[in-house]
Parts: C-alpha cells; structure tokens; sequence
C-alpha cells in the first residue's frame, strides 16, 4: 500500500481546504481577525469553500466509481447526462423567473432535474434484469445531448435577466454559495460517498469482469445498481449546489490512481478529498485572479487540470495504473 | 453407510437452457462431479462447454431441470456463501485491467470475512510470481497474467474449481506448467476442477474427460475411452487416427487434408 503517498494526498487536500479559507481576494488573519475579516470568513467564505469541498467529493467518487461499473476510463459523471438533466431543468427555472421556493428554487429544480435524468438513464440502461454498461453509457450520452440541446435553445430564445446567470451556472458558478443549501448538499453527498466506500470491493470486482465478479461471491446487478445509485445522489447534489463544474469526474480519478494504485479502497477516499481540494484552489484562484470579476471554477478546473493530466500522460499510461 | 466424501460435489440433473437463437441449446443435461475428481470439458467450438461451466457456477440459470451443490440447489445458497465452494474462471479475461498482480490475487479472499488457510503471498508463490507481486498485470506476459487470475482463483479456496480454457493462447511450456500445478493442488488439498479445453492431446493427460456435442454428453470415462476415432467424428467433423505408442500413451493424429476422410 502506497501510504506515504496517500498521506501526502490527504494532507495536501486537506491543506488547500484551510488555506481556502483564509486566502481571497481579502486576505484574513487565522488568527487575529478583524469583525470584518469574521464576517467575510463565516457569512461568505466558509459556506462557499464548504460547499466548493463537497462538489469536488462528490465529483471525484462520482468519477471513480463510474469509471469502474462502466469499465471506461472516459467515463465521468456528466457521461451519464445526469449533469444536462440538472442544467435543463435549472435553466428551465432561471430563465422562466419561477422562485416560488426563493433560494431554494435553483438547487431543487437541479436536484429534480437531475433525479428525472438518473431515472431516465436508468430505465434505457436496463436489460435482462440488470444495469448494462454500454447501454447506460450509450443512453447517458443519448440524454445527455437531448437535454443540453433543449437548454441551449432555451438560453438562445430568451431574453429573460436570468440568462447570464444561467450561462455562468452552466460553467460552474459557486458565488451565490451559501450556508441554507449545505445541510441537504452533505446528506446526499455523505449518503453516496458511504455507499461508495462500502461497496469498493464490489467496485474492484466488476471492474475485473461480471463473470469474474460473481464468482467472487458479489451479484452484479445489486452491486451496479447500488453504485449507480450513489453516483446519482453524488451529481445530483453536486450540480444543484454549484452547475455543471467539469473535468473533475473524469481526471482526478487518474491523477490519485498514478500515485496509488487502483485499489479502489484507496481509490474512491483519496479521489473524493483530491477532488475536494482541487476545487478549493480552483475557485481561489477563480475568483482572486482578475478579482473583482470573477472566473467560473469550472474554467479554471479545466484550465489547470488538462496541461497537468497531459504531462502525467507523457510519463506514464495512467489508464493502466 | 453413505459420508460427506461420497455425495457429489455438484449435479446437474435434467438441465436444459436455451439462448434466444436456439431456445433448447442444451436439453436434459444430466452429470455430477465428484470429490476430488480432475475433469477435463472436451467439444468444437459452439458446443457447449461454456454454457455448462457458466451454468455449473450460477451465473447463468436453467430453464428446466436444476443444479445442487453438496445436495442444495445451487441458486438457493447466499452469493459469498457459493463463492467459499465454486470458484469459476472465464475464457475470456480483461487483460489490461489496472491491478497489480497482489491486488488481483487478494481478491480471491473477497468472500471470506476471516481469512482462509491460505496468503496471497503463497497464492503467487505457488504460480511463481512472488517476485512481481507489485508489478501491473498489463506489464506481464500473457502467461503471467493468465497464472496470476488462476492464483486468485486457487486463493478463493473452493473446493471446486471451474475453468474455461485456462490453456488458451499459451505456449507448450506454460500449458504443461499450468497444467501441472493444477494437477498438483487438485492431488494436495483433494479439491475437484472440471476444465474445458480443446486440445485432444493434451485431453490425455487428464484421467477422467467428458465429450460434448450442441449441448449434451457423447461420452465421459478415461481418455482412452472416450477418444475415439468414433467419437472425435462425431463431435468435431474431422478424421483421425488413434494410436497408442510402446509407452502407454496414447497420440491422436489428424487427416492431412481438412475434410478428408481417412481410409483403415
């Protein structure tokens, strides 16, 4: 076991979270601040650098976990089209200026959105009484365009206020983050991160083959429904608390299975706090960089990530731990 | 008075399944495994052999007749519960899966909640591949990489042992290196393997083979019993000469020409 590695992941992560929270366009003093400084910290930063933390979770685990049930390195959780179901049906409330829920109105249209597309999924990915890969991927990649295609038109025929709001929603928009929203984002993030991490065994046995995996003692189709479950409630909760923030899901799994391995006991914890952070010093450096503007985290995830992913890729086929 | 030793491990009775191209691909399949017996699966391709390792495992299920395991229907036992008494290794294997050769063959300690008898560390030992326990298994040969998935399922510990082709796509001296720790592990721990292959040569070295054809037994008893210039036309369509040599053995010869009969 890479431990000496894992450590390092876990307190770099870690790190980045607390230094988030200090660091900005206003810098505060860990430990004499002002009542200024404490009223940025806990009204405006801890809630964004909180929920900022739990996307990336979410995210990584999501991208880990279906990575291995749909045996696809290029799987993410916007793969699936659970990200466009959420972004169709939050625009769809953006853009129609429907708040009879208030703040609560974008995330629950998305978590609604993205539950509908979940269902959807779900129901074209089954045959034979089990969730086949290829027909989960092939109809998430299906959806997927149905529904970004819808909200595309949505956004090019309106002319509501909401469209900017929404354009910056779709690349990941993590300024409106505040404290109401976290209760319900952790339980379903919490709620599939345990399932996750409880399942990692079934997860690195249907990696090795369905054949393989029943042999093995695991059923198949319970194991990848209950995964497919978890990465539901992961992006469903994820999208609705910050858009669609890309590049995480798909990336951050290779990056932790270069340093350690693709045990997914190490992989799924170490991908969760890797993508936590990863987010965390991607939205500092969004909204510091040309402060007071600020950049989308999902730009600067991809902006970042990519060249990094690339290099590692010269080095080594990371595909293949 | 009969004992635990004398049952069958597992028995197929009246088994028929059918794929949705041929809807009685095997009828009234009926055979048993006993403790401790090496078996080898012998049948052309598209005969069966497959179909009735996947059925013996569980991992597909009958449409008609029924499968036990120690006397008990095979789908009636608890998944982990199954997996501590069949273990079953595939034909075709993803071979660039992201594992290292440890973290392949600890996983055939995933049914057990206390550890068996045997270590993953005398699991890679017995198929020789201690010393690259930490490499990835996409940077072994094809033959490493087909000893370490027999070693995870060795380590799984079941007292039967399913193979589907193990030998395929490997040299001479990896068939007989496999074959012969299988042999070896089999006499050991007196655990029972039924194993398909299509080699009818190397079918001789087993002491017990089973001849299959579209689904259903043409003969089952030694190799010298059951091979025969009969038999082999009848399941594979093709002519040979069996001779048996000063030594015992016996050597099957094929036609020069495909499809030509040879004349006695």
């Amino acid at each position: 076991m890479p431990s000496v590695k894992i450590t390092l992941l876990i307190v770099v992560s870690l790190g980045i979270f607390f230094v988030s929270l200090f660091l900005g366009p206003t810098l505060i003093s860990p430990f004499s601040p002002d009542p200024i400084e404490k009223e940025i910290l806990f009204s405006i930063r801890m809630p964004r650098v909180i929920i900022a933390f739990l996307i990336g979770i979410a995210l990584g685990t999501s991208g880990a976990v279906l990575q291995g049930i749909l045996r696809n390195p290029l799987a993410d959780p916007y793969v699936l089209g659970i990200s466009s179901g959420a972004a169709f049906a939050a625009a769809l409330s953006l853009l129609s200026g429907f708040y009879i829920l208030g703040k609560f109105t974008l995330p629950l249209s998305a978590f609604t959105g993205a539950c509908a597309a979940s269902i959807m999924v779900g129901i074209f990915g089954w045959k034979r009484g089990s969730l086949l890969p290829e027909r989960l991927l092939l109809a998430g990649i299906g959806l997927g365009f149905l529904f970004y295609s819808a909200m595309m038109l949505l956004v090019s025929i309106s002319t509501s206020e909401g469209m900017r709001r929404t354009v910056l929603w779709i690349f990941g928009d993590l300024s409106m983050a505040d404290w109401s929203v976290i209760p319900y984002g952790l339980a379903f993030i919490a709620s599939g991160l345990g399932i996750s991490l409880l399942r990692a065994k079934a997860l690195n046995a249907l990696i090795l083959g369905d054949e393989l995996a029943h042999s093995l003692g695991f059923s198949v189709q319970k194991e990848r429904l209950l995964l497919f479950i978890s990465v539901a409630l992961m992006t469903g909760a994820s999208v609705s608390l910050g858009g669609t923030i890309g590049f995480i899901g798909l990336i951050i799994p290779h990056m932790v299975r270069f340093f350690v391995g693709a045990n997914s006991r190490y992989v799924i914890p170490v991908s969760a706090l890797c993508g936590g952070g990863f987010l965390c010093i991607s939205d500092l450096i969004g909204k510091t960089l040309l402060s007071p503007m600020e950049i989308p985290a999902g730009i600067i995830t991809a902006l970042i990530g990519s060249p990094y992913f690339l290099y590692l890729l010269r080095r080594r086929d990371v595909f293949q731990g | 008075m009969s004992s635990r030793a004398d049952l069958p491990i597992l028995e197929l009775s009246g088994v028929g399944f059918g794929y949705d191209r041929d809807a009685h691909f095997i009828s009234s399949l009926s055979f048993s495994i006993l403790n401790g017996q090496f078996i080898g699966l012998l049948g052309a391709n598209g005969s069966g052999k497959s179909t009735i390792l996947k059925l013996a495992s569980g991992l597909l299920k009958p449409s008609a007749g029924q499968v036990t395991l120690w006397g008990k229907s095979l789908h009636q036992y608890r998944q982990k519960d199954r997996a501590k008494l069949i273990s079953y290794l595939p034909q075709f294997l993803d071979m660039h899966i992201p594992f290292t050769v440890r973290e392949l063959v600890s996983m055939g300690l995933y049914p057990y909640d206390i550890l068996p008898d045997m270590t993953a560390e005398e699991a890679m030992e017995l198929v020789g591949l201690k010393e690259k326990s930490d490499i990835p298994l996409a940077q072994l040969s094809g033959g490493e990489k087909r000893r370490a998935f027999i070693a995870m399922t060795l380590l799984q510990g079941s007292g039967l042992v399913l193979l589907d082709e193990p030998l395929v796509n490997l040299d001479i001296k990896f068939q007989l290196e496999i074959y012969r720790l299988l042999r070896d592990l089999q006499k050991q721990k007196n655990i029972s393997i039924l194993m398909a292959l299509h080699d009818m040569n190397f079918a001789m070295q087993f002491e017990t083979v089973m001849l299959i054809k579209q689904g259903s037994i043409l003969g089952a008893g030694t190799p010298e019993e059951v091979l025969t210039k009969d038999t082999i036309r009848d399941a594979f369509d093709v002519d040979v000469t069996v001779r048996k040599q000063d030594s015992g053995e016996m050597i099957i010869s094929y036609a020069r020409n495909t499809g030509e009969r040879l004349q006695d």
